[in-house]
């Protein structure tokens, strides 16, 4: 590998630099992923623009609504207080992921700029329905994160724009939600599959009003199973009425075979492993209410 | 491109001119001789080349040495004070946890950044704390009751 490194420490500076290197240049957050491909040769930026010196970036602030900056780091997400209750499925995404070598740098920004079929941070924030703000020479827009995600590797991220940070409402009361991966071992993997879901029950706890479904590793972006939601919403959240997700769920999903798993073993985890995410909320859930 | 980077490793301030694209790991075994830190995957899955940056364990071969400007590092060479040693040193060697050798320094800097926040673990946790540290020589079991060991030891042997 051989590039120019620059530190821009704001982010006028850093899109300044994004717009003039434009496909020359590359943006480093953790660098977990980006250093391994360019001495693997995959990529070979001319110029390499680290963003770790630009203020703002690594908060996370928890109002009405959640922002988690670019380079909040696994680490951060994993203590953050707030994520511990409702909504531990970040915490149960970022502690899954490498040791504590990769998690202490790793980034929420590099993981959803990455589009990783197999993401793990990717699913839970997709059912939180978040959006992501990218800002480039003509500003800032908003972006919701489904919309974001075009393929594998593939974001509608434009040439010189920055990643700034994704963000989602807080969660309505009785509401709570659970992150599952299955991998060929417990530590140190690629998700074979995994499961975010969140559920919101009405007030009595005998009915599902809102459900989110999103499958990793099942299809070439992580993926909504909106018929497995749609099946939820309205009714009693009984394990019954979860498992008949999870089959609606592992029919509907489009998983590939490769050396991690067969496509046929794919949708079998996502039939179990559906339900179990989905009773974690209602546990959850009630938990909270007693 | 040349970059002058100023470190603070093991206590000691270096001033370390060096190529832009280096590795905090490089710059370490490459430029000062840090041999304790070891080089295998070149990929943060086995661990070898942990070190401590500000405190927290990272893998230096994926870190650029640009990105540790006016930070600390401390490596395995920095650990022992005064010529004696830590104690998750001195319970390696009580408990034989020492095969090859390769894995340990970086095995017993992730155990000392962990320890550092979670003073008294269960084995457990210890385990979960090592799981980015591989050793092919399989020798997790005495690892594991060297750590717990040394976490004795460094809470007052309760």
């Amino acid at each position: 590998m051989s590039f120019e490194y620059h530190e821009p420490t704001s982010l006028a500076e850093a899109v300044e630099m994004g717009a003039a290197f434009s496909a020359d240049g590359r943006f480093l957050a953790g660098g977990t992923d980006l250093i391994i491909q360019m001495r693997r040769g995959r990529i070979s930026p001319r110029h390499v623009v680290s963003l770790h010196r630009v203020r703002g970036l690594d908060g996370i602030a928890v109002d009405g609504t959640v922002r988690l900056g670019a380079l909040v780091t696994h680490r951060a997400l994993e203590q953050h207080a707030a994520f511990q209750g409702p909504l531990r499925a970040l915490v149960e995404g970022a502690e899954v992921i490498g040791g504590h070598q990769v998690r202490n740098v790793a980034t929420v920004g590099g993981n959803i700029v990455n589009a990783s079929p197999a993401a793990d941070i990717v699913p839970v924030l997709l059912s939180l329905d978040a959006e992501v703000t990218c800002v480039g020479p003509d500003g800032a827009r908003a972006i919701p994160l489904g919309a974001f995600l075009v393929g594998p590797g593939q974001t509608a991220r434009r040439p010189g724009e920055v990643l700034e940070s994704a963000r989602f409402a807080a969660l309505p009361p009785r509401s709570a939600t659970a992150f599952l991966k299955a991998g060929r071992r417990k530590a140190m993997e690629i998700s074979v599959v995994c499961v975010a879901a969140r559920l919101t029950l009405e007030e009595a706890g005998e009915r599902c009003i809102e459900a989110r479904i999103v499958l990793g590793a099942v299809a070439p972006t992580t993926w909504r199973a909106r018929s497995a939601e749609r099946a939820l919403e309205g009714r009693a959240p009984t394990v019954e009425a979860f498992r008949e997700a999870g089959r609606l769920a592992a029919a509907e999903c489009r998983p590939i075979s490769d050396v991690r798993a067969s496509a046929a073993y794919r949708a079998h985890l996502v039939e179990r492993l559906l339900p179990r995410a989905l009773t974690r909320c209602a546990d959850r859930i009630r938990g909270m209410a007693s | 491109m040349k970059i002058t980077l100023e470190l603070t490793i093991n206590g000691e301030r270096h001033e370390v001119t060096t190529e832009s694209q280096r590795s905090l790991l490089d710059v370490l075994r490459l430029d000062l001789g840090l041999t304790g830190t070891k080089e295998n995957c070149l990929e943060a899955e086995c661990g070898v080349c942990t070190v401590l940056l500000d405190g927290r364990a990272v893998n230096a071969c994926i870190l650029l040495a640009a990105q540790c400007q006016g930070r600390h590092v401390l490596t395995i060479e920095g650990l022992a004070r005064d010529g004696e040693r830590h104690p998750l040193q001195q319970a390696f060697i009580d408990h034989g946890a020492v095969q090859c050798g390769y894995c340990i320094p970086a095995m017993i800097l992730s155990a000392k950044a962990y320890l550092d926040e979670h003073p008294a673990p269960t084995e457990a946790e210890v385990r979960e704390a090592l799981a980015g540290n591989l050793c092919r020589c399989t020798g997790y079991q005495k690892i594991t009751e060297a750590v717990l060991e040394a976490a004795r030891v460094m809470t007052g042997g309760r």
